[in-house]
């Protein structure tokens, strides 16, 4: 796999997720992309369980355990701003096993679903987060596959990024800038993808917050 | 049928005919019987030889016989209908079961075919021969039978002396390792492994570079043998493009009589790209001089002019359908 960067694509003024999607998916038509199946990223949230935490007095971190169709055979655990643990897939057996220490967080599934794209050496995955029922926002993922340094295609990928999304472009994801010269991997992407889920998450919470 | 054949053939005389060729041909095996046989045992020598040269003439004369006669009917048997351009091949087109055996449109289509590509290969060659690639150094204007002389100088290279060229390259160099090995026989095979961008499979024998595969960092050099793999390609149309222009270059820039330059400026090559520019960014600058300079990731490889050229042609079709609307309108 190459370099990927995950972003958010805001909805268009006026506009349902499901129409700015399909906009997305015509400009992306227009540029050449050919359709090559769908994608699914998973997350789940667990919380530290009440009984370990005790003496030390410390908040309970939260783990999420993630999944990718990209890469069908492992699972993702990832800590916020901490490690990440790539392991085969029966991992979510492991962590039924670890109900003592993990809790998981009741309808704290969020996932992505949606089309994959293939232009020339991109891999572009457009999908659409819900969060139970309802659909919540807009994740554009684009991958260049020939380099796995971030910093190489960088420049590149936001070229091909302002091509389709206009304005919206992102800036560079944390994860690139933190490393230089360092091989990209699986993991720097569902890093990215679990930064993108928490952010979606707040940017809900704010507006019930407000109503009330 | 039979009516439009008995207008130009005599099928009797046809028929004659054959039977006379086979009566000349076995009177011209029985000559060559008789000079197989030689001389038959006779009470002298002088009457051995008159009898086998009396059987001999008699042989001959029987062959002369039969080719008179030959000649005879060939002339009543006729001469085939010229007027169809395909000569006997055209009568296939009277054929009736035509429908069934469609034999005669494809003769028509091969014959087509075959002086299409007859005029296509002419094409061909003459823009090969304008620019014929330099693989071996007295390739002009000297005669074909010097030139297998001067080659095996640099072509039958001791693998020590080889190894030596490649290792001097690989120290020049801290950037990129080569590392070599010789599965197949006494040819050495390179990986070059340049930084974090890209692998290079170079195909040497002895010291000229016979092939070249440039793959991503990430892809899988090796065959399921373990071996390298040499004939497939890199997954992605970058490197794709970068092997392309890699393979021009080394095809293009030879020198017969110092191969281990030709190898030493190939390697550097995409080192120099690589100090000079990060691979995947924009067009290499200043390169004018060096004949690598095809090396270079040409940006339409990466899609963004091939996207310009998109955006370009929707806007003008755009103009156009307003055009077209605006004067339908007038």
């Amino acid at each position: 796999m190459g370099v990927t960067c995950v972003s958010q694509m805001p909805v268009a003024e006026g506009k349902s997720v499901q129409q700015t999607v399909e906009l997305l998916t015509r400009k992306l038509e227009m540029l050449g992309a050919e359709k090559q199946g769908t994608f699914c990223v998973d997350c789940e949230t667990y919380h530290t369980a009440a009984s370990t935490l005790g003496s030390q007095g410390q908040p309970g971190k939260l783990m999420y355990v993630m999944h990718n169709s990209e890469f069908p055979l492992s699972c993702f655990a990832l800590f916020e701003g901490g490690p990440c643990l790539v392991a085969d897939a029966n991992f979510d057996v492991l962590m039924v096993k670890l109900k003592g220490f993990f809790q998981s967080a009741k309808a704290s599934k969020i996932e992505t679903r949606g089309t994959r794209y293939q232009y020339c050496d991109f891999l572009v995955k457009l999908g659409t987060v819900t969060m139970g029922p309802s659909a919540r926002g807009i994740s554009v993922e684009v991958e260049y596959g020939p380099c796995v340094v971030a910093s190489d295609c960088w420049s590149l990928l936001l070229e091909f990024l302002q091509s389709f999304l206009g304005s919206h472009t992102p800036g560079a994801p944390a994860v690139f800038g933190s490393r230089h010269d360092v091989v990209y991997g699986p993991a720097d992407t569902m890093v990215q993808y679990m930064e993108l889920f928490n952010k979606i998450r707040k940017q809900q919470q704010v507006p019930v917050a407000g109503m009330r | 049928m039979a009516d439009v054949l008995s207008v130009g053939v005599n099928l009797e005389a046809f028929a004659q005919a054959i039977s006379a060729i086979q009566a000349l041909r076995s009177s011209v095996s029985r000559v060559f019987d008789c000079l197989k046989d030689g001389m038959r045992n006779k009470e002298t020598l002088e009457g051995r030889e008159k009898a086998f040269i009396a059987h001999f003439q008699d042989n001959l004369h029987s062959v002369n016989r039969d080719l008179n006669e030959l000649e005879r009917l060939s002339n009543l048997v006729g001469k085939p209908s010229e007027n169809h351009p395909l000569h006997n091949s055209g009568l296939l087109s009277l054929d009736p079961v035509q429908d069934k055996t469609p034999l005669y449109s494809q003769l028509l289509q091969a014959y087509k075919w075959s002086n299409k590509l007859q005029y296509h290969a002419g094409l061909a060659s003459g823009l090969l021969n304008q620019q014929s690639l330099k693989r071996s150094a007295n390739q002009m204007g000297v005669s074909a039978k010097r030139r297998p002389k001067a080659q095996p100088t640099t072509l039958v290279l001791p693998p020590q002396y080889v190894d030596d060229v490649i290792s001097r390259i690989d120290r020049m160099f801290p950037e990129m390792s080569i590392h070599l090995s010789r599965p197949n026989g006494t040819s050495a095979m390179l990986l070059v492994t340049l930084g974090k961008v890209l692998k290079v499979i170079v195909v040497m024998r002895s010291l000229f570079i016979d092939r070249t595969i440039v793959k991503g960092y990430n892809e899988n050099v090796y065959a399921e043998d373990g071996k390298l793999d040499i004939w497939s390609k890199s997954n992605y149309q970058v490197f794709q493009k970068v092997t392309d222009h890699a393979t021009t270059a080394l095809l293009h820039y030879q020198l017969p009589q110092m191969p281990d330059v030709v190898v030493r400026s190939f390697m550097m090559s995409p080192v120099w790209m690589r100090t000079m520019n990060s691979p995947f960014l924009g067009p290499v600058r200043g390169r004018g001089d060096l004949p690598w300079k095809m090396w270079s990731v040409p940006r339409d490889s990466r899609g963004c002019l091939a996207m310009e050229k998109r955006r370009l042609q929707a806007q003008q079709t755009g103009i156009k359908s307003q055009l077209s609307h605006f004067l339908l309108q007038g």
